[in-house]
C-alpha cells in the first residue's frame, strides 16, 4: 500500500509544472555555479604556479644563510569549486621569517587584480544547492495533506484501512523519489563538468569527499521536506501552507546566514589589526634596544663601514669585499642579533595568537548562530568536508608555523648564526687587512689606510675617492663572483596528505545533529498528522 | 473606477495572511538591523579614532623634524565609517577603504588589513537596503504573481471585467496598489528603525536625516516598481497561480541570487584587464631605463645637502616617480573602468540597480570612494605647494626637489597646525546624482517596458 502510494505521488509529481520549472533550475544554475567556480579554480592554480616560480627562484638565488627565508604557497583546494568557504578570502602566500611568525596569509586573494571586484559576492555550489534543493524540498511537501483534503481526496483514503503511518510514509517516499532523482542528477552534472575541465584533477579522496556531500545534501533535503510536512500538518489550505513555507525558507536561507555574521561582527567585538600591529612595532623597538645594548656590553661597534651591503631586513646582512674587521664585527653583529630576534618571535606571538583566537572566536559565535538554520548548518558542514573552512585554515597555518620551527632548528643546528656563512659566502681565509684592501683596490697607489684617508680630504669633488677606490675591482667584493647557496639539506614544507575522513572529528557531530533534526521535525510532523483534521 | 480597484486591492492586500507574515518579518529585521548597527558603529568609530590619532601623531612628529620629512613620507588616509550606514553599506568594507599618499603623489588605494575577519564568510549587513533587497524584492513578487491568475481561478476576473472597466485600468490599479502596499509594509520598518537609530544618539534628526530616508524610500519604490511589473508579467503569462509563482521564484532568484553572484565572472571574462605583476614589471622596465640614463654618481649620497650628485638623485627621482605614476594611474582608470562596467551590466537585475541607487541616496560606496580618490589628488597638489612655499623661503636648501629623499631641500621644522590637512566633504546632491543618472534612467525604463509587456500579454488573456 505504502509503495502504491509513493508510486502515485511520484508519478503526478513528475508530471507536474513545479517538477518542470524546479529541474530547469537545477540545470541551469548548478552547472554556472559549477563552470564559474572551476574559472575561479582554474585562475588561482595559476596564481599558485607563478608564485611557486618565484618562490623557489628566490630560495635557488640565496648566498648565504641569511637570506634563506622560504615561502611557502598553499595551493588551492580543488573541493573549494564546491565550497569556497573561507578560502576566498586568505591569502596563499607565507613567508618564513626569524622576527616574527606566520600570522595571516598574504597574497593576491582569490587571485584577483581589481581588489574593487572584493565586493561583489559569488556563490558556489553548495550556496546554490542549499538554496535549491530546499526551495524544491518544500515547494513539494507543502500541500503534501491540504491539496488532497481540499481535492476531497484525503477522506477518502482515510475511509479505508490504510493507517496514517502508511499514508504518511507513502507521502514522504513519493516526494523523496522524485527529489532524490533531482539531486542525483545535480552531482552528476557536475562530476560531468569537472572530470571534462582541463587542469582539474580530482583524486580518490576528493571524489569520495563528494560522497560525502551528497550524503548531507541528501539529510538536508530531508530536514526541508519535513518542515513542508509539518507546517501542512497545521495549515487548513494549501495557500496558507504555502505562504508560510515560502517564509521560512527566505528566513532560513537568506536572513539568518547574513543575520548570523553581523549580530557576531556587532556584538563580538575582535581586537583592531592596528592595535596588533603598534603592539608589534613597539616590541621591535624593544628588540633595537636590547640588541644594541649587548652590542654595548661585547663592545662591538654598531656602525657599518662595509662596501657592499644588503637591507638587513629580518636579519637579513649579506656583505662582500670588507675588512677582516668589518667581516668580524658583522659576524659577532649576527650572532648576538639573531638568536635574539627569534626570542622576540615568541614575545610577539603572544600578541598575535591572541588577536587569531579573537577573529576565531568571532567567526565561531557566528558559525553558532547560522546553524540555528538548516541551510546554515549545511554550508558549515559542506565547507568542513571540502576542506575550505576555518578549521582546515588553521591548521594548514599551524603546519606552516611548525615548518618554521623545523627551519629555525635546521639553522640553528648548522651553529650558522656564529659562522661566516651567515653574512657572505666569501672564505674567511681569502679576508684582507683594511691596508691591503685599500692597497689592491688603488692598485698599489696607497699603502694604507692613513695614507689614502690624507688624499682624499684634499680633494674637491667628493666622488674621487670613491671613483679611485672603484678603480680596481678585487675578486669577491661583488655577489657575482659567488655560486649560490647549496640548500639541498633545507627540510622542505610537506603538502597536506588528506585521507578521507581526515579533519572532519568536529562534523561528523555536526552531521549527528542535523540528523537528530531532521527525525525530530519527522517526528512532530508525523504527531501533526495524526492528530489532523482530515475533513 | 481605478479608485475603486485600489482600494478594493488595497484592502485585499492588508486583509491577507502574507501580509501579516511579511510585516512581522520585515519589522523584526529592521530592528534587529539598527540594534547591531549602532552597536558595530561604536566600534568602528572607535577604531577609526584611535586610527586617525595616531595618523596625526606621526604627522605631528615628521613636522617637528622637518618639513622635508614631512612632505616625503607615504601614508595612509582611512576614510570615516558613515553614521548612514544603516540606510545602506554599500559594501564598503570589502572596497578599498584607505588612499595612501604623500606631498609627492597620490600613490595608491588599499583595504586596510582588518576592516573584514578573513575567517567570517563574506554577509551583508541587516540594513535598509539589505532588507529591501532582499525581502522586499520577495513581497513585490509575491504580491503580484496571483493578481490575475489567482483571481482568474476564483473566476471574479470575468466578473470584474464584465463591468465598464478597461483591461488596462485593471492591471493599472493592482500595479499600483501593490506597490502602496509594498510601501505600507516598509514604512513602519523604516520608521521603527529610525526611532532606534535616533534615539540611541549615534545620528541627529535634521534636514539630512529626512532627505536621505525620504530618497530611499524614493528608490525603493522604483524597485517595487520593476519587481511589481514582474509579478504581473508572471501573472499573466501563465494560466494558473501555481505557475506564476514557479515563474516568479525563478525570476526572483535570477535578480537575487545568480546576477550579483556572477559579478566576478562577468568582470573577468567580459572586462579583462592586465595582471598586477604585468603592471610591477612595466614599472621595473620603466626605473631600468631611467638608471641607465642617469648620470653616473647620482646615488652618491653625504649630509652635505648641496653635494653636486644630490641634484643629479633628485632629477632621476622625480622621473622615476613621473614615469611610475604614469603607469599605475592608466592601470587604476582600466580598474575604474571594468567595476563601472560590470555595474552596468549587472543592472539587468533591479536588485544591484537599486543598491547602485542607494549608494547615491546616502553618499557611499564606490562613489563616495571615487570622490575622495579625485578630491585627494586636488588636495595632494596644495600641499604640495604649501611645501614647495616653505622649501622657497629657506636659504640653506639647494631646492632640489627629490620625492623620496630628505637630504636636498629645507630641514626646518614646520608648525603643524599650517601644514593643510585633508577634510571629507560630504557628496553634494550633483556629486550624487551624476553617477547614477544612467541608473536612474534604466529603472524607470525597466519598470514601463515590463508593466507594458504584461499589459499587452493581459489584453490576450482568456479571462475566463
Amino acid at each position: 500500500m505504502v509503495y502504491q502510494i509513493a508510486r502515485k505521488d511520484f508519478l503526478n509529481n513528475l508530471l507536474s509544472a513545479r517538477f518542470i520549472i524546479g529541474f530547469m533550475l537545477c540545470l541551469v544554475l548548478i552547472p554556472f555555479s559549477i563552470l564559474i567556480n572551476i574559472d575561479d579554480y582554474r585562475d588561482q592554480t595559476n596564481q599558485c604556479r607563478l608564485d611557486r616560480a618565484a618562490a623557489d627562484k628566490n630560495i635557488k638565488e640565496v648566498r648565504v644563510y641569511s637570506g634563506l627565508r622560504p615561502e611557502i604557497i598553499i595551493p588551492p583546494e580543488p573541493l573549494s569549486i564546491f565550497s569556497r568557504g573561507i578560502s576566498g578570502q586568505v591569502g596563499n602566500r607565507v613567508g618564513v621569517r626569524l622576527g616574527e611568525k606566520p600570522l595571516l596569509a598574504e597574497g593576491k586573494i582569490a587571485a584577483r587584480d581589481n581588489p574593487f571586484l572584493a565586493s561583489f559576492f559569488s556563490a558556489d555550489f553548495v550556496q546554490i544547492a542549499a538554496i535549491i534543493f530546499s526551495l524544491l524540498a518544500l515547494l513539494f511537501s507543502y500541500d503534501i495533506f491540504t491539496r488532497e483534503k481540499e481535492d476531497g481526496t484525503l477522506k477518502l483514503q482515510m475511509s479505508n484501512s490504510l493507517g496514517r503511518s502508511q499514508f504518511l510514509a507513502g507521502k514522504v517516499l513519493g516526494i523523496l523519489g522524485t527529489l532524490l532523482p533531482v539531486l542525483v542528477f545535480s552531482f552528476l552534472l557536475s562530476a560531468v563538468l569537472i572530470l571534462f575541465s582541463k587542469n582539474v584533477f580530482f583524486s580518490a579522496v576528493e571524489w569520495g569527499r563528494i560522497g560525502l556531500l551528497f550524503a548531507v545534501s541528501l539529510l538536508y533535503l530531508a530536514v526541508f521536506i519535513f518542515i513542508g510536512l509539518f507546517i501542512s500538518a497545521r495549515s487548513k489550505t494549501s495557500v496558507t501552507s504555502l505562504v508560510l513555507c515560502l517564509f521560512i525558507w527566505v528566513f532560513f536561507v537568506f536572513i539568518v546566514p547574513n543575520l548570523s555574521a553581523y549580530f557576531a561582527e556587532s556584538f563580538v567585538r575582535v581586537q583592531s589589526r592596528e592595535n596588533l600591529n603598534r603592539m608589534l612595532e613597539n616590541l621591535d623597538k624593544e628588540f633595537g634596544r636590547v640588541q644594541s645594548d649587548r652590542y654595548k656590553a661585547q663592545s662591538i661597534s654598531e656602525t657599518y663601514n662595509a662596501s657592499w651591503r644588503s637591507s638587513g631586513d629580518d636579519g637579513y646582512i649579506e656583505t662582500y669585499g670588507n675588512s677582516r674587521i668589518e667581516f668580524e664585527a658583522q659576524r659577532r653583529r649576527s650572532m648576538i642579533s639573531e638568536p635574539l630576534r627569534i626570542d622576540y618571535a615568541d614575545k610577539k606571538w603572544t600578541h598575535q595568537e591572541a588577536y587569531l583566537e579573537s577573529l576565531a572566536h568571532q567567526a565561531r559565535v557566528a558559525e553558532r548562530l547560522s546553524a540555528i538554520s538548516p541551510a546554515g548548518f549545511f554550508r558549515i558542514i559542506a565547507a568542513a568536508i571540502c576542506a575550505t573552512d576555518m578549521r582546515s585554515h588553521e591548521h594548514e597555518m599551524d603546519r606552516v608555523r611548525q615548518y618554521r620551527e623545523a627551519f629555525v632548528r635546521y639553522l640553528q643546528n648548522k651553529n650558522i648564526f656564529t659562522s661566516f656563512r651567515y653574512i657572505t659566502p666569501a672564505p674567511p681565509e681569502t679576508f684582507l687587512t683594511e691596508d691591503q684592501l685599500i692597497e689592491k683596490k688603488t692598485g698599489g697607489e696607497f699603502k694604507t689606510v692613513q695614507a689614502f684617508d690624507a688624499w682624499a680630504a684634499q680633494q674637491k669633488d667628493a666622488r674621487a675617492a670613491w671613483l679611485k677606490l672603484s678603480k680596481n675591482k678585487i675578486q669577491g667584493d661583488q655577489p657575482s663572483d659567488f655560486p649560490y647557496l647549496d640548500v639541498s639539506d633545507m627540510p622542505g614544507f610537506q603538502e597536506r596528505s588528506k585521507s578521507l575522513f581526515s579533519g572532519l572529528e568536529n562534523s561528523i557531530l555536526n552531521i549527528a545533529l542535523l540528523l537528530i533534526e531532521s527525525i525530530l521535525l519527522f517526528y512532530i510532523g508525523y504527531v501533526a498528522f495524526i492528530r489532523y483534521d482530515v475533513r | 473606477m481605478l479608485r475603486t480597484i485600489l482600494k478594493r486591492e488595497i484592502l485585499h492586500n492588508l486583509y491577507s495572511l502574507r501580509f501579516l507574515i511579511s510585516l512581522s518579518l520585515l519589522v523584526g529585521v529592521f530592528i534587529a538591523g539598527s540594534f547591531s548597527f549602532v552597536k558595530g558603529y561604536d566600534a568602528n568609530i572607535k577604531n577609526y579614532q584611535e586610527s586617525q590619532a595616531q595618523f596625526l601623531d606621526e604627522m605631528k612628529t615628521q613636522a617637528k623634524e622637518s618639513a622635508t620629512r614631512l612632505a616625503v613620507k607615504q601614508r595612509a588616509y582611512t576614510l570615516r565609517p558613515r553614521t548612514n550606514g544603516f540606510i545602506s553599506d554599500a559594501k564598503e568594507k570589502y572596497l578599498p577603504n584607505a588612499i595612501v599618499f604623500s606631498a609627492w603623489n597620490v600613490f595608491s588605494f588599499q583595504n586596510k588589513s582588518g576592516s573584514t575577519n578573513p575567517f567570517l564568510n563574506k554577509f551583508d549587513e541587516l540594513n535598509w537596503s539589505f532588507i529591501v533587497c532582499l525581502i522586499l524584492s520577495f513581497v513585490a513578487l509575491l504580491f503580484t504573481f496571483d493578481a490575475v491568475s489567482g483571481e482568474k481561478e476564483t473566476k471574479t476576473l470575468a466578473l470584474a471585467l464584465s463591468n465598464s472597466v478597461s483591461r488596462g485600468t485593471l492591471l493599472f490599479g493592482k500595479y499600483v496598489s501593490a506597490i502602496l502596499t509594498f510601501l505600507a509594509m516598509v514604512l513602519p520598518g523604516i520608521i521603527l528603525s529610525g526611532l532606534v537609530v535616533l534615539l540611541s544618539g549615534r545620528v541627529s534628526l535634521g534636514p539630512v536625516f529626512v532627505l536621505e530616508t525620504v530618497g530611499f524610500l524614493v528608490v525603493a519604490i522604483l524597485m517595487a516598481a520593476v519587481l511589481a511589473a514582474f509579478g504581473l508579467l508572471c501573472s499573466v503569462a501563465a494560466r494558473n497561480s501555481n505557475i506564476s509563482l514557479l515563474l516568479a521564484l525563478a525570476f526572483w532568484i535570477l535578480f537575487v541570487v545568480v546576477v550579483p553572484n556572477s559579478s566576478t565572472f562577468i568582470a573577468k571574462t567580459f572586462f579583462p584587464i592586465a595582471k598586477t605583476e604585468a603592471i610591477q614589471k612595466k614599472v621595473w622596465a620603466a626605473f631600468d631605463d631611467l638608471n641607465k640614463s642617469a648620470p653616473p654618481g647620482s646615488w652618491m649620497s653625504s649630509s652635505n645637502p648641496f653635494l653636486p650628485q644630490h641634484e643629479l638623485r633628485a632629477n632621476l627621482q622625480r622621473k622615476r616617480l613621473e614615469a611610475e605614476k604614469g603607469i599605475r594611474d592608466a592601470y587604476y582608470q582600466s580598474l575604474f573602468r571594468q567595476f563601472e562596467k560590470t555595474r552596468l551590466l549587472t543592472a539587468v537585475s533591479p536588485v544591484p540597480l537599486f543598491q547602485y541607487l542607494t549608494e547615491a541616496v546616502t553618499g557611499g560606496g564606490y562613489p563616495r570612494f571615487r570622490k575622495v580618490w579625485n578630491d585627494f589628488h586636488v588636495y595632494q597638489g596644495q600641499f604640495l605647494a604649501f611645501f614647495k612655499n616653505l622649501d622657497a623661503q629657506d636659504p640653506k636648501s639647494p631646492h632640489w626637489y627629490n620625492p623620496f629623499d630628505i637630504v636636498s631641500t629645507t630641514r626646518k621644522p614646520v608648525a603643524f597646525e599650517t601644514v593643510p590637512q585633508f577634510v571629507e566633504k560630504p557628496m553634494t546632491f550633483t556629486e550624487r546624482v551624476r553617477p547614477i543618472l544612467v541608473f536612474f534612467v534604466i529603472n524607470i525604463v525597466y519598470a514601463c517596458l515590463v508593466f507594458f509587456l504584461s499589459f499587452a500579454l493581459f489584453v490576450r488573456y482568456d479571462v475566463r
